[in-house]
């Protein structure tokens, strides 16, 4: 039999199979849209701790102080409130702390005075309690340089290595789009060769005298024709509601496409290791979290120690993130230079293919 | 009634252990987010750090000394000014620190300055690093706003004048600290038992309608009722065995070598031995102990009566598997994992609000982490209704499916 017409023919059932199971797919583009709302809740809580604010002075250091917290490192939201409201809601869980400026303090600034602050702290939560234990005395020494007091003698000189800062938001987006396209990809592509077995069609396909690989790549490219599809919608959100542009959109778009073929190689190899969907589904859940944690997702996987940063090499997203990021935001989050992330990217997705083949070829024979 | 209810969940049970794809269905996702959570937690804090101390001075020196004892900030490293460029080349460092050459001279004209060079790859590593590096500053001249002063300074009565006029009196709500790790878990061990209870129930009730045994049920004398409680009990007995000895584990980690933070073994093994149940926590005061036995069994019905729900609505084992693991999502980030509802925006606290899980999370919390049982009773009372709620309708609509056949 000629491979094209295998490989068509293969492409044109698989299409048919995913249009039978329309619920199935949209569920699966459900689940990347959702990875992506939640990898924003999550950033949303990353800054700007909820501070009550109870201002006893009404002078001009007591507000120059709050602009100085304000302005220290996207550090506190602070709320004005009355000490009972806040008293109340700070025992209710619903703020980090409460900042109390007394009454007089603008005074005693202007005289010379140390004047301390009572801030309470419900240190229940140790990374918030860190984050404002060190943005209090930086909001302190940004409020005394303000005003030159004397006595003040060290300022910090920053140079940054980056000519802008990123948001949190955006930089978490994008390496989301290497998690979504790892769970739409990886469970179409289970989906396509599991089903052989769950039909149990596979020993079929065996005795037929079509190429074996002519009827994968068929199943595969229509596998990651529609989690293409369903990645670009992602894409189109990230662009439209955060306003997320990528500054080298043709690598982007090469990388995200090179994504999609890894991920629906290895779901396919997935598929065919467990023969169930179903197992195979909740394994591609359980794993994509880890994987996109330990990939340079939230910073530089080597900021977090060595041993998390080698680790990390065996994942795709790992070089995923990597470009995309470099595509995105023009910032580099890996060591190694964006074209040996995208050659590792390409030899995963070829080692994914070798492997489905064999191991069809293998289970067919059974 | 008593029989034929032990006799279906005696027969969920058999089915259970049968199917290791449905335990790990549910079981997987739980355990990557717990998995999630231990490396979250090596990551929030510390930042790798090169320090250059060019001035040869006492006063260089100290300034130093005061960067390299921030240990809670920084995991910082001396090196020479040609290393610390490799190493922020490299993403060895995320910033380098710089005590330049003339720092005491400058120091005694009132203009030092401590060079900053910063990878701001993302603005939460970087405003963490600037944070760091500003209260260590502020040391310098005022001892008392690094990290002992601001809790045992003038909180303490001891108020020392400082050039920038101002002191912070800190005041703990709490002696103890709840670590990144141990406030996560809680949300995870909720993920487990929704995984479990919604997900697990759902699948052995939609496979009924696929295998047509659903058909053989009506036929049976024993009536609606007692097939679902029998459900329900035989998904609470599974959701109790796999949960228990994880919420067991996580009291008594303290004593399982290598799983506490004291331990002294390295911070990765730590992770792998502990996570996810890594609660590390005193076993809590009588009544805080019911609690949170109360809210477990509460959210534990809830899940498993919304998964009977599923079943029945969907009938189809992918379509629940999918359906479920994304409902799982859900009701994990809008119930508070990884987040604190309480700190995001006012439409998502509405939102949360109709999640049962925030009130299962909240409570939990409340019951482990606060001296009051603040707004326990709200939570059960809440994780009580949904679980009669959603037994009172899959009842319902269990009789309706099956008249249609």
């Amino acid at each position: 039999m000629i491979w094209t017409r295998a490989f068509f023919a293969s492409a044109t059932l698989e299409l048919a199979h995913l249009k039978s199971n329309r619920a199935f797919v949209a569920l699966t583009a459900l689940a990347a849209v959702s990875f992506l709302v939640m990898v924003r809740l999550f950033g949303l809580t990353g800054s700007r701790a909820p501070m009550a604010l109870i201002n006893d002075d009404r002078g001009t250091y007591s507000q120059g102080l709050i602009d100085a917290l304000l302005a220290a490192h996207h550090s506190f939201a602070l709320k004005n409130m009355s000490e009972e409201d806040a008293a109340k809601a700070l025992g209710a869980g619903r703020l980090v702390g409460i900042i109390k400026i007394p009454a007089g303090f603008s005074k005693n600034v202007e005289r010379g005075k140390t004047i301390p602050i009572d801030v309470q702290i419900d240190n229940v939560n140790v990374d918030l309690t860190n984050d404002v234990q060190r943005a209090l005395p930086a909001a302190i020494l940004a409020f005394g340089h303000r005003y030159n007091f004397p006595g003040a003698r060290v300022q910090v000189a920053e140079h940054d290595v980056l000519s802008h800062d990123t948001n949190y938001i955006p930089y978490l987006v994008v390496s989301a789009l290497a998690l979504d396209a790892m769970v739409i990809a990886g469970i179409l592509g289970a989906l396509a060769t599991a089903r052989e077995f769950e039909r149990k069609t596979i020993k079929l396909l065996r005795l037929s005298p079509a190429s074996t690989g002519a009827v994968l790549a068929g199943k595969l490219i229509v596998a990651a024709a529609v989690a293409g599809t369903a990645l670009a919608i992602t894409v189109l959100a990230i662009v439209l509601i955060y306003g997320v542009v990528p500054v080298a959109p043709w690598m982007a778009l090469l990388t995200l496409g090179g994504c999609v073929a890894i991920f629906t190689c290895f779901g396919a190899w997935l598929g065919v290791q467990l023969q169930r969907t179903l197992a195979a589904v909740p394994l591609l859940f359980g794993l994509v979290m880890p994987l996109y944690v330990d990939s340079g997702a939230l910073e530089p996987t080597r900021f977090d120690g060595e041993w998390i940063w080698r680790i990390a090499h065996l994942s795709p997203i790992y070089y995923a993130v990597g470009v995309l990021e470099w595509a995105y935001h023009g910032i580099r989050v890996t060591p190694e230079p964006v074209y040996v992330d995208l050659l590792a990217l390409a030899a995963m997705a070829l080692v994914s293919v070798a492997l489905t083949l064999g191991r069809l070829r293998k289970r067919g024979a059974q | 009634m008593i029989a034929s209810v032990w006799g279906m969940a005696r027969n969920d049970l058999a089915v259970w252990l049968r199917s290791p794809a449905a335990i790990a269905a549910a079981l997987l996702p739980a355990l990557g987010m717990g998995i999630l959570v231990a490396v979250l937690t090596n990551s929030v804090g510390q930042q790798p750090v090169a320090l250059v101390t060019q001035s040869k001075g006492r006063l260089g020196a100290r300034m130093g000394k005061i960067l390299e004892a921030d240990a809670e900030a920084y995991l910082i490293e001396e090196m020479t000014a040609s290393e610390a460029e490799r190493a922020i080349g490299d993403q060895r460092v995320a910033a380098i620190i710089v005590v330049p050459e003339n720092f005491d001279e400058a120091v005694a004209g009132r203009k030092a300055v401590v060079d900053l060079y910063l990878n701001n790859v993302d603005i939460d590593l970087a405003d963490d690093i600037r944070r760091s590096v500003a209260r260590s500053i502020a040391e310098f001249d005022a001892p008392q706003l690094g990290l002992l002063g601001e809790l045992h300074g003038p909180s303490e009565g001891i108020l020392l004048p400082n050039p920038y006029r101002v002191a912070v009196a800190e005041h703990n709500m709490r002696a103890t600290n709840v670590s990144f790790l141990q406030y996560q878990v809680i949300p995870i061990v909720v993920l487990v038992i929704v995984s479990i209870g919604l997900l697990g129930t759902a699948l052995l009730t939609a496979r009924d309608f696929e295998r047509g045994t659903a058909k053989l049920m009506i036929l049976s004398p024993a009536g609606r009722l007692p097939l679902v409680v029998g459900r329900s009990l035989g998904g609470s007995l599974i959701t109790i065995a796999l949960v228990a000895p994880l919420v067991g584990l996580g009291f008594v980690t303290h004593y399982i070598p290598y799983c506490a933070d004291t331990s002294g073994a390295p911070r990765w093994v730590t992770i792998l031995f502990s996570a996810p149940c890594a609660w590390t926590l005193s076993v809590p005061f009588w009544s805080h102990a019911v609690a949170l036995i109360a809210l477990l069994a509460a959210v534990t019905l809830t899940t498993v009566g919304m998964g009977i729900l599923l079943g029945i609505a969907v009938r189809d084992e992918k379509l629940v598997t999918m359906i479920g693991l994304n409902a799982a999502v859900y009701l994990f980030f809008l119930g508070g994992g990884f987040t604190t509802v309480a700190f995001l925006p006012e439409w998502i606290q509405t939102a949360s609000r109709f999640v049962p899980t925030s009130y299962a999370i909240e409570g939990l919390r409340q019951a482990l982490f606060y001296p009051d049982l603040v707004g326990f009773g709200t939570d059960l009372a809440v994780l009580s209704a949904c679980a009669v709620l959603s037994l009172a309708l899959a009842s319902g609509m269990l009789a309706r499916a099956w008249r249609k056949g």
